[in-house]
C-alpha cells in the first residue's frame, strides 16, 4: 500500500503491491546448503515465469490464504529456497585469490516473498495485447543484492485482474536450480494445495564444490563479466524486454515439411528464431544452446543440470541459410561445454552473454501447475539478467501442439522482430 | 518428585531434520515422529537439587533479599544469563551445620503439626486419667453438671461452626483452561523478523535505521526466544498492518480458538456462563472483546461482562481475582469465563528509540481461556490465594513501563533502565504479602526468629533468612517477561533450574505472550506429566504500574489427555538455550 502513495498509477498498470513473507512450517536448524560450480555459473540470471488462470468460479475461490497455506509445508521440503545467500568465511582459497569468498545458502528459514497486486484490465485483453515487457509487470523484478544477505531467492506475485482472472508470477534465482527444477518445485506446491501428497524431495547427494583450475579463459558459450561483488546483476547496456508469442501448429507443420529429415520441434523453432534475429541484426554466426536433458538428470530436486554448448554456422550467413539447415546444425553440431562452464572460476553470463542463446524447455512440465483442478490457460517463462545478445526460450503451449516462444531482446529490436514474424 | 538421573547428551536447539540423508554434523537428536508419549521427567542439567525438602543446599543469593521493610537496594543488573550459580555457604562444611541440616526435617514436622504435637500428649493424659478414674465415677460427674452448662457447651460451638461455614468465602475452582494453539503459518523465525525490520519503511520517512536493527539483532540473540514463536498474520506484511480490521482478526483468531478448545474440554455450553472477564492491555475496541465473545457464542442476556484494558502483563491474575470476587455474589455453582490475551497487531513500534524496540522483539501472539466456578464438580484446581501488590505510588515504579510517543511521534512502550530493580522491589512486596498466607509455620517461625535476631543483635551478624518457597509450592509459573526477568526471579527466590524450566521453555517456544504466559507454563508442566493431585502452583505476574500479582492454586485432578498448545512440541523440550543464539 505504501508503495502506491505518491506514485501515479497508470491506467492498466499493475498496482497495489503488498509484500509479505512465507516461511517453512517447522524449524530447519543449522543447515547449510552448498552451491555447486554449476549453480554459481548461473548466478547472474533470474527466471521469470507467469502462469495465467482464467476467470471463473474456481479462480474466484483462489484467495491469498488458499495460495499461502500450502506454502508452509512446501517450504519444509524445499527449505533451501527459503534460505539466504551467505559467504563462506572459511574460504581460504578466496583470500589468496583476492576474490570474495564462495557463496552458499544458509537455510535459516527466512522465507520467500509473496507479492499481492491488482490490475484493472481484463486478462483476455492483457493476453491479446502481447505487449513486450508484460512479464516484468507480473513478476516482481528484484535480484540478489545489493543487500545479498537479505535477498529472497524466490518471489511469488499474485495478480488479480478485473475480470477475476489470476496470474501467478514466479521470480526464481537461477542460482538455486534450473527451469526444470523450478517447474517441478512449483508443481509440488500445487500438489500440496490439492491435498495430494507429493513425492519426497531429494536434496542429496550434496553439492560438492569442485576444484576449478585458475586462469583459464572463458568457454566460447559464455561471456566473462565482473568481478561481481554483492549485486548479482550485470546491467545490460541496452534496455532488455521479454516478448512472448505463439508459434501455431500449422507453422510447425510447414517447418517440418521443409526439413528433409525428421527434426525436433525445438530445433526447428530455434532455427527460425536464429534466422529472424540474424536478419534483423546481421551476423549472429554463433549461438549458445542451453538444453534440458531429462534422462541425464541426477534426480536431485534442486540442481542446475542444463547442457550448455555452442553452435557455429559454418559457411553461409544464418540470415540467408535455410531454416532446415540451421535446424540440422542445432541438432547435430552442438559443441558441449557444460563441464567447462561449470569449472570456470570467474563470473560469467550464460544467457545472452557471448551470443544469442537458444533455450530448450520442451520437456519442462509447466502446464502441470493445476490449482484446484484448474489448468493454466497460458504460461510463459522469460528471464532477467540476460546479456545484450539476447535469449530465446522455446516452451510448450497450452494444448501441447504449438509452441510458446519468449524472446528476451533489446527493446528496440522487438518491434523489428514482431514485424518479421508477421511476415513469416 | 523424582528426577531421572539419565546421562543425556547436550545438544543445541532440537529440531526436526529434513530428508537430507547425508546429514551434517554429529549425532542427530531423536525426532518424535512416532508420536511417543511425552518424555519422562528428565533434566538436562546435572541433578543439583533433587528433593524439595533438601533446601539447606538451597542457593543463597549473594545479595540477600530482605523481606522486612521495603528498603531500596539495587539488585544486580540482570545481564547474568545461563544456568544457576550455586553459592554454598562457607559454613556449610562445619559439623554443627551438618547436624542442623539433619535436624531440620524433624523441626519442620514438629512446628508444622504443632497442634497435633501438643494435642497428642494431652489426649493421652486425659485418656489415662479417665481410665484411672473409672467409668462410673465419670458418669456421676457428668450428671452433676448443670443442664444450662451442658446446653451452652454444645450450642455455642455448634453456632460458631455454623456461622463460620456460612460466612466464609466460597471456594473458587478452576474447571479447566485452554491456551491458544499457535499455527505454523504464523511462525516467525529470527532471520525473517530481522529482515522485515530492515525492510520496513514508512511514508513519514522514519525508517528503522541500521543501529536499531543491530540493536534488535543483539536483543533477539540473547532474548531466550526460539525459532517457533508466532506473530499475527498482519505482521507478516511489509510494512505490517496495524489497523482495526487486522487487530480484530487477530483477536478473533486467538480468543475464539482458545474458547472453542475450552468449551470442548469442559463440555459446558456458552449459555451456562454467568460471568465473563477479558483482559487485553493494548487494544480496546468498541464494542469490547466481551461483546465480541457474547455475540459469537450467543451468551445469555444477563451475563456479567467486564473488559480490563491497560492493566499490563499481570492482568491475567487480576482477572482471576475479579472473577473470584464476582463469583462470591453470584448464585451457587455459577461459572465464570476468563480470557487473557494481548493483541500484537496494533502495537508494532516503527521508531528508533531503543527502549521502545524491546517489546517488538519479545511480544508474541498468545491467549488463554479459563473456566472458574464455585462448584467443585469436574474441577481441576482450587484457587487458594490471589495477592495483588501495587507499587505505583512511587514515581520510578509508575514510569517504569510507560506507553508514550517518541521524539518522532511514534507510539510505543518505553521500558526504563531500572526495570529489574523495580521488579525486584515489587516482588519483595508481593512475597511479604503472600508469605504469611502460604508458607508453613516452620518457615515463618524461622523467618521471624531471623528477623528478631537481626533486630536484637544487629544486622551484621546474621544474614536475613530467605524462606524456601519450595515448602509451600511444588510448581512455579513465573511470567515469561524475558530472560532477564526469569533469571532475576530465580536468583531472588532461590529456585532451581527445574523450578523455572517451565518459564524458560515457554519463553523459548511462545515468546512473551503477556498475561497468558503463566498458562502456557502451567500447560508445559502438565504436558510433562509433572502435575499430581495435591500439588500447589504459584503463578507470578509482573506488569506495568508497576504491579506484581500472585495466585496460588492447588491441583485436584491432573489433565485427562495430552491436548494443549505443547502437543506437537513437548517431545523436543526441554532444550538447552544458548547464551547467544546463532542465526
Amino acid at each position: 500500500m505504501v508503495y502506491e502513495q505518491g506514485e501515479e498509477v497508470l491506467p492498466g498498470a499493475v498496482h497495489g503491491h503488498r509484500l509479505s513473507t512465507v516461511v517453512p512450517s517447522s524449524v530447519t536448524g543449522e543447515v547449510d546448503y552448498p552451491l555447486s560450480d554449476a549453480d554459481l555459473a548461473f548466478k547472474l540470471h533470474y527466471l521469470r515465469g507467469v502462469y495465467y488462470y482464467p476467470p471463473g468460479d474456481v479462480t474466484r475461490g483462489i484467495t491469498t490464504k488458499v495460495i499461502k497455506d500450502p506454502m508452509f509445508p512446501w517450504l519444509d521440503d524445499y527449505f533451501p529456497v527459503a534460505g539466504r545467500v551467505r559467504r563462506d568465511a572459511a574460504d581460504v582459497a578466496a583470500g589468496e585469490g583476492g576474490h570474495p569468498p564462495r557463496p552458499y545458502i544458509k537455510c535459516n528459514d527466512c522465507g520467500v516473498r509473496i507479492v499481492e497486486a491488482k490490475c484493472d484490465r481484463d486478462m483476455a485483453e492483457w493476453l491479446r495485447d502481447e505487449a513486450p515487457g508484460r512479464l516484468s509487470q507480473l513478476c516482481y523484478d528484484k535480484v540478489l543484492g545489493p543487500e545479498l544477505f537479505f535477498s529472497p531467492l524466490l518471489y511469488v506475485q499474485i495478480t488479480n485482474f478485473k475480470c477475476g482472472g489470476l496470474a501467478l508470477g514466479f521470480s526464481w534465482a537461477h542460482l538455486i536450480g534450473d527451469v526444470a527444477s523450478a517447474a517441478t518445485c512449483f508443481n509440488k506446491w500445487a500438489q500440496i494445495l490439492s491435498g495430494k501428497k507429493p513425492e519426497p524431495t531429494v536434496l542429496t547427494p550434496e553439492n560438492m564444490p569442485g576444484h576449478s583450475p585458475a586462469g583459464a579463459t572463458a568457454p566460447r558459450s559464455v561471456k566473462q563479466v565482473g568481478p561481481i561483488e554483492d549485486h548479482w546483476i550485470v546491467p545490460a547496456g541496452r534496455d532488455m524486454a521479454c516478448y512472448s508469442f505463439h508459434v501455431t501448429e500449422p507453422t510447425l507443420k510447414k517447418l517440418q515439411q521443409q526439413a528433409a529429415v525428421a527434426t525436433g520441434t525445438f530445433e526447428l523453432v530455434a532455427a527460425l528464431m536464429w534466422q529472424t534475429v540474424a536478419k534483423i541484426r546481421g551476423g549472429v554466426e554463433t549461438v549458445t544452446v542451453v538444453k534440458n536433458d531429462a534422462a541425464a538428470r541426477s534426480g536431485r530436486a534442486l540442481a542446475n543440470e542444463m547442457k550448455v554448448g555452442y553452435v557455429e554456422a559454418s559457411g553461409s550467413s544464418p540470415a540467408k541459410a535455410d531454416v532446415a539447415e540451421l535446424a540440422a546444425l542445432l541438432a547435430k553440431g552442438v559443441v558441449d561445454e557444460t563441464a567447462a562452464v561449470a569449472a570456470f572460476p570467474g563470473d560469467v553470463l550464460v544467457y545472452g552473454g557471448a551470443h544469442l542463446t537458444l533455450v530448450d524447455m520442451e520437456q519442462v512440465d509447466v502446464y502441470g501447475l493445476e490449482i484446484k483442478g484448474q489448468r493454466p490457460v497460458h504460461v510463459e517463462y522469460g528471464m532477467d539478467g540476460v546479456g545484450e545478445e539476447g535469449a530465446v526460450l522455446v516452451q510448450p503451449d497450452a494444448d501441447g501442439r504449438g509452441r510458446t516462444v519468449t524472446a528476451v531482446l533489446p527493446r528496440d529490436e522487438i518491434g523489428s522482430l514482431r514485424a518479421a514474424l508477421q511476415d513469416a | 518428585m523424582a528426577l531421572c538421573h539419565l546421562p543425556l547428551p547436550r545438544w543445541s536447539a532440537q529440531c526436526r531434520l529434513r530428508s537430507m540423508t547425508a546429514t551434517k554434523g554429529p549425532l542427530a537428536p531423536p525426532t518424535c515422529a512416532d508420536n511417543s508419549p511425552p518424555c519422562p521427567d528428565v533434566s538436562l542439567n546435572p541433578p543439583i537439587l533433587s528433593r524439595p525438602q533438601d533446601h539447606t543446599l538451597a542457593y543463597l543469593p549473594s545479595e540477600p533479599l530482605s523481606l522486612s521493610l521495603p528498603r531500596t537496594h539495587s539488585l544486580h543488573s540482570a545481564t547474568r544469563l545461563g544456568s544457576t550459580r550455586l553459592a554454598a555457604r562457607s559454613s556449610m562444611a562445619s559439623p554443627g551445620a551438618q547436624q542442623l541440616k539433619q535436624l531440620k526435617p524433624l523441626y519442620q514436622h514438629v512446628v508444622n503439626n504443632f497442634v497435633a504435637v501438643l494435642a497428642a500428649p494431652v489426649a493421652v493424659a486425659a485418656a489415662i486419667t479417665a481410665a484411672r478414674v473409672g467409668p462410673d465415677e465419670l458418669l456421676a460427674r457428668l450428671h452433676a453438671l448443670r443442664a444450662a452448662h451442658v446446653f451452652l457447651a454444645v450450642f455455642v460451638p455448634a453456632a460458631a461452626a455454623t456461622l463460620y461455614l456460612m460466612l466464609r468465602p466460597r471456594s473458587v475452582y478452576l474447571v479447566d483452561y485452554a491456551c491458544f494453539r499457535t499455527k505454523p503459518n504464523c511462525r516467525v523465525p529470527f532471520s525473517t523478523f530481522l529482515e522485515h525490520a530492515k525492510l520496513v519503511t514508512f511514508v513519514e520517512g522514519a525508517s528503522i535505521d541500521e543501529r536499531s536493527v543491530r540493536f534488535m539483532t543483539r536483543l533477539l540473540e540473547r532474548s531466550g526466544l526460539g525459532e517457533e514463536t508466532c506473530l499475527p498474520p498482519a505482521h507478516h506484511y511489509i510494512p505490517p498492518y496495524r489497523n482495526m480490521e487486522a487487530s480484530r482478526a487477530e483477536v478473533e483468531l486467538v480468543i475464539f480458538s482458545a474458547i472453542d478448545d475450552l468449551l470442548a474440554k469442559t463440555g459446558i455450553s456458552p449459555a451456562a456462563i454467568d460471568i465473563l472477564v477479558v483482559n487485553c492491555s493494548l487494544f480496546a475496541p468498541i464494542p469490547s472483546f466481551t461483546d465480541m465473545i457474547i455475540h459469537r457464542y450467543g451468551m445469555r442476556r444477563d451475563v456479567r461482562n467486564v473488559h480490563l484494558s491497560g492493566m499490563g502483563c499481570s492482568a491475567g491474575l487480576i482477572s482471576v481475582g475479579l472473577a473470584r470476587n464476582l463469583l462470591q455474589v453470584a448464585p451457587r455453582g455459577a461459572h465464570a469465563l476468563v480470557v487473557s490475551t494481548e493483541t500484537i497487531t496494533p502495537n508494532y513500534y516503527v521508531g528508533k528509540e531503543r527502549a521502545m524496540l524491546l517489546p517488538n522483539c519479545l511480544f508474541r501472539m498468545g491467549g488463554a481461556a479459563l473456566l472458574l466456578s464455585t462448584s467443585r464438580a469436574k474441577a481441576r484446581f482450587r484457587l487458594a490465594r490471589v495477592v495483588r501488590t501495587l507499587t505505583g505510588a512511587q514515581d520510578s515504579a509508575y514510569r517504569c513501563v510507560f506507553q508514550e510517543e517518541d521524539g518522532e511521534g511514534h507510539r510505543g512502550i518505553n521500558l526504563s533502565k531500572d526495570l529489574m530493580t523495580i521488579a525486584g522491589d515489587a516482588l519483595k512486596a508481593n512475597i511479604t504479602a503472600i508469605g504469611p498466607l502460604v508458607l508453613p509455620a516452620s518457615e515463618q517461625l524461622l523467618f521471624a526468629m531471623s528477623f528478631i535476631a537481626r533486630r536484637v543483635f544487629g544486622g551484621g551478624k546474621f544474614k536475613p533468612y530467605l524462606p524456601d518457597f519450595r515448602t509451600a509450592f511444588e510448581h512455579f509459573c513465573i511470567h515469561a517477561g524475558g530472560r532477564a526477568v526469569i533469571d532475576e526471579l530465580q536468583r531472588s527466590l532461590g529456585l532451581s533450574d527445574q523450578d523455572v524450566e517451565a518459564s524458560r521453555m515457554a519463553l523459548h517456544r511462545f515468546g512473551n505472550t503477556s498475561s497468558s504466559s503463566v498458562w502456557y507454563e502451567l500447560a508445559y508442566i502438565e504436558a510433562k506429566g509433572r502435575m499430581r493431585r495435591g500439588d500447589r502452583v504459584w503463578m507470578i505476574g509482573f506488569g506495568s504500574g508497576f504491579k506484581c500479582n500472585s495466585a496460588a492454586w492447588e491441583c485436584i485432578a491432573p489433565p485427562r489427555n495430552a491436548e494443549g498448545p505443547w502437543e506437537d512440541s513437548i517431545c523436543r523440550y526441554p532444550v538447552d538455550i544458548p547464551e547467544v543464539l546463532k542465526h
